[in-house]
């Protein structure tokens, strides 16, 4: 198979990958990055737990080839706090709201909600509940998940 | 009084930095896929692996164990450890769908699934019987299949259920169903000095830990197994699975790290599930609405080697005054992996068939459905004649009526409307789930810098057991909460058993209140207020039990096994309790049903964290509502197994299918079950809430369902 060497931007940091184009993002920030805070629930698009963003959009990063990542910037749940470790808002809400359970898809939900709101679908509740719906919970923590949106939503700078 | 204290683990959940199983890397780790078998049922003729060999970076491709190398581990209901009696590569028998027939090992990932999907093999099939009612079943009586079990029996139900004035008589199919946790199952694997470690998302380190050891022939403190978070339990991880012994042989081959993930597919055909099972309900009553009788008939699905039992009857029999109950209950041995316990694995099922049943019978007699429940109230078992530890059903039906505004319904089917003309619906159900609890072997480390260090034999699967633990640290002593470590779900801590069944609670913090009394003693400290400091480390080691236990109970807990007590004390009989409420809104022409809003008030005990408690709840209705209305694996006649087993074909509810959800506690401690007055909340929560909606469903639309879920086409 050949190979090839990408340059990709991930959490701020430039990293050189030498991959095997069938690599996805999702493998290589797990077991060579060692970045374990992006989770596979499926492996097959269907979850939204390996949610990362990928030039500032979401993407599943199990259905999106690592190569694709070539020259672009990647962020992961590791990556959304500030450098001196104060907290994402998002993060901040989904503490407040116990928006969580087991906490498997959380960094999915997260990544996706931060998303969410950019993408301005954050404007009211069903909005909230049609747009998050690509990111299974299945402890069931919906009703947190979206308190925390429309918190951080209303706070947003415009 | 203390603020409700916010889930402990939040932070590290919310930064990515909590580890589950698959998240360890350790150095060399090699990766394994599977081969699945094509076949539903038979035998492996032959198997060709050198393609699969070929393939670059491949380090390993096992097809058949060597002698002695793994065994078959045996059946947890059995006094095993295991989901089921059957272990992969050990013979040429295929017994289910989705049985692995070669494991490969290689450097990445992708050299081990390009070279498993390389494994090739020829078959003899043979044919599969994969619902109640193909011809190809075998069913039996439970009472003949069990020995010493006897179906549940109390007066003369039949003549009872004659005379009654008013009669229901119903059947409610409720479909096959998977827990589907959003974490993979996995195993990393490595051995070091003799001994094994084994990282795994598991409710049951120590089935595992004693299971392992069990199969590699090793003494079980050789065998440690590390789960301190795991991403969802459910109880599709109450036992050990296929995977974990696999991964342990393949890596003392390779002498390096292995780290097997289960595929999502694979996951459907290779662990628990929520049996298919059949309730037929013979409700009987007196023209004011008193019941006289309940017949409760059940037949449940087993696969062809194991006897998953059925236990459904024990909570049919126990909502409300039934002065006479026989139940029969019936095993369906069906080709398909064992089944196992998924979220209130018998009382969903027989209360969604009880509570389909009062609505009926509401209607029969004309009451209001919130009326009848309330007039069958019952403060004594009917089973035993014990009293009830603690019940406040009949609380949380006035509540949540209240709550709800239950008083503005008009009971005909179809006569409430919203402004967008929809069809509006509102449905009650009660709920009971058994408040179990079991022997504990807790330790308390204080150390010098005023930090107290617990360590719990119990798994934290998103239930929030650190944060009800340290919650109950900081009620009991008053010191802050930063300075409570929780070390669980590690065996090298103290003795941990399965955590399920609701049991966690009322079994961890009785065993962190005798810890705190003892820690107080040894330090000659007062029996209330804050600890001593103290100048070196103190520790205890105290065990724990639950009323009218032995103290050997605890022993079978320190030797791996488990021994969990209830619902019958020897003075009491221990139920926790809800009420769900429920409205559906039905769209006129689609018929499609979105459920609009909730109220749940629950009965269970003391809440000993409310932030946590008030998550599990919502989880509970959640589920519920995915069980109404959206969950059904549909088993594949022509392969075995299922035919939707992925996250797009089992459809789980998503945010957009789950609304507000309401819910108050009574939070009234229970006086017998432990110190603490806590009982269990994680299952009761989900109980009844299908009912609740299927109910809601009949007031929009006339539609009674005797299956779930249901669907658009029922209600065309």
């Amino acid at each position: 198979m050949r190979r090839m060497l990408v340059k990709v931007s991930v959490n701020g940091s430039p990293v050189e990958l030498d991959l095997d184009p069938r690599e996805s993002l999702l493998d290589v920030l797990r077991e060579r990055l060692e970045l374990t805070g992006t989770k596979k629930g499926c492996d097959h698009g269907q979850c939204g737990a390996c949610t990362v963003h990928l030039d500032g959009r979401r993407v599943v990063s199990c259905l999106t080839p690592a190569v694709q990542a070539d020259a672009r910037e990647v962020t992961t749940i590791e990556g959304v706090a500030a450098d001196d470790g104060t907290l994402h808002p998002m993060q901040r809400a989904f503490v407040e709201n116990d928006a969580l359970q087991c906490g498997y898809c959380t960094p999915g939900q997260i990544m996706a909600a931060i998303a969410c709101v950019a993408e301005g679908h954050a404007g009211d509740d069903a909005s909230v509940r049609e747009y998050m719906s690509g990111n299974l919970c299945r402890c069931g923590a919906y009703p947190g998940i979206v308190a925390a949106v429309r918190e951080v939503a209303q706070g947003w700078p415009a | 009084m203390n603020p409700p204290l916010p889930r402990v683990d939040a932070l590290a959940k919310v930064t990515g930095q909590v580890r589950y199983g698959a998240d360890w890397v350790p150095p060399g780790l090699a990766h394994a896929a599977l081969t699945p078998a094509a076949i539903g049922k038979g035998r492996v003729v032959s198997v060709e692996t050198a393609e699969a060999e070929a393939v670059p970076g491949v380090l390993l491709v096992l097809t058949r164990l060597a002698e002695g190398e793994l065994t078959a581990p045996t059946f947890l209901m059995v006094g095993g450890d295991a989901f089921e009696s059957v272990q992969p590569l050990l013979d040429d028998k295929i017994a289910h769908r989705g049985q692995p027939i070669a494991l490969v090992v290689a450097e990445t990932p992708y050299a081990a699934a390009e070279a498993a999907a390389l494994v090739r093999a020829t078959y003899e099939e043979e044919p599969v019987s994969v619902t109640l009612d193909d011809p190809g079943v075998e069913v039996r009586d439970q009472a003949d299949v069990l020995g010493p079990y006897e179906d549940r029996v109390v007066g003369d139900a039949d003549a009872a259920y004659a005379a009654s004035a008013r009669r229901v008589d119903a059947v409610f199919d409720l479909p096959t169903q998977h827990p589907v946790p959003m974490e993979l199952t996995s195993s990393v694997v490595y051995w070091d000095d003799g001994g094994v470690t084994v990282h795994e998302g598991t409710q049951n380190a120590s089935a595992i830990r004693r299971g392992l050891a069990g199969q590699l022939g090793l003494p079980q403190e050789r065998v440690r197994v590390v789960a301190p978070y795991v991403g969802g339990g459910f109880g599709n991880r109450n036992s050990l699975q296929m995977q974990t012994g696999l991964a342990a042989v393949a890596a003392r081959r390779l002498g390096r790290p292995v780290k097997l993930v289960v595929p999502r597919e694979l996951m459907f055909h290779n662990s628990g599930f929520r049996p298919a099972s059949r309730h037929r309900i013979r409700l009987g009553a007196g023209p004011d609405g008193r019941i006289t009788a309940l017949l409760h008939d059940v037949d449940q699905q087993t696969s062809r080697y194991d006897v998953f039992p059925a236990s459904y009857t024990d909570t049919s029999a126990r909502v409300y005054a039934v002065p006479a109950f026989r139940a029969h209950q019936r095993i369906v041995f069906t080709d398909s992996q064992t089944p196992g316990y998924m979220r209130a694995p018998y009382e969903h099922p027989a209360v969604f068939a009880l509570e389909s049943a009062m609505d009926e019978l509401a209607s029969a007699t004309g009451l209001d459905p919130v009326e009848l429940r309330l007039l069958n109230d019952t403060e004594t078992d009917p089973l035993t004649g014990l009293p009830f530890s603690s019940r406040h059903l009949a609380e949380c039906l006035r509540r949540g009526a209240d709550r709800f505004g239950w008083a503005r319904r008009t009971p005909q089917p179809g006569s409430m409307r919203a402004d967008d003309g929809s069809l509006v619906g509102w449905g009650v159900a009660s709920a009971a789930y058994k408040a179990s609890a079991a022997p504990a072997l807790t330790r308390l480390r204080l150390d010098p810098d005023g930090g107290l260090t617990v360590w719990a034999g119990a798994h934290e699967m998103g239930q929030g057991i650190r944060t009800a633990i340290v919650e109950t640290v900081v009620g009991l002593t008053g010191m802050p909460a930063g300075l409570v470590t929780v070390e669980a779900g590690d065996t090298v801590g103290v003795p941990h058993q399965l955590t399920a069944g609701s049991w966690g609670t009322a079994t961890v913090l009785p065993g962190v209140y005798g810890a705190l009394e003892e820690l107080r003693k040894r330090l000659g400290a007062p029996p209330t207020g804050p600890l001593p400091r103290v100048a070196a480390p103190a520790e205890v080691e105290v065990g724990s039990l639950a009323p009218g236990q032995p103290p050997e109970a605890l022993d079978r807990v320190i030797a791996g096994g488990m021994a969990p007590a209830g619902p019958v004390y020897p003075d009491f009989t221990a139920y926790s309790f809800a009420a769900h409420f429920v409205e559906v809104r039905v769209e006129p022409t689609t018929r499609r049903v979105r459920v609009a809003r909730t109220v749940s008030v629950v009965d269970c005990g003391r809440v000993a964290s409310p932030v946590t408690a008030a998550s599990q709840v919502r989880g509970g209705v959640v589920w519920g509502i995915g069980a109404a209305l959206r969950e059904h694996a549909e088993p594949d006649p022509r392969f075995g197994g299922f035919a939707n087993a992925d996250l797009e074909g089992y459809t789980v509810p998503v945010n957009a299918d789950i609304p507000d959800i309401d819910l108050e506690f009574i939070d009234e401690p229970d006086p017998s079950l432990n110190a603490l007055g806590v009982k269990g909340l994680g299952e009761v929560s989900m109980v009844g809430v299908a009912a609740a909606v299927a109910n809601a469903v009949h007031h929009a639309t006339g539609y009674r369902a005797r299956r779930l879920p249901i669907r658009i086409e029922d209600l065309l």
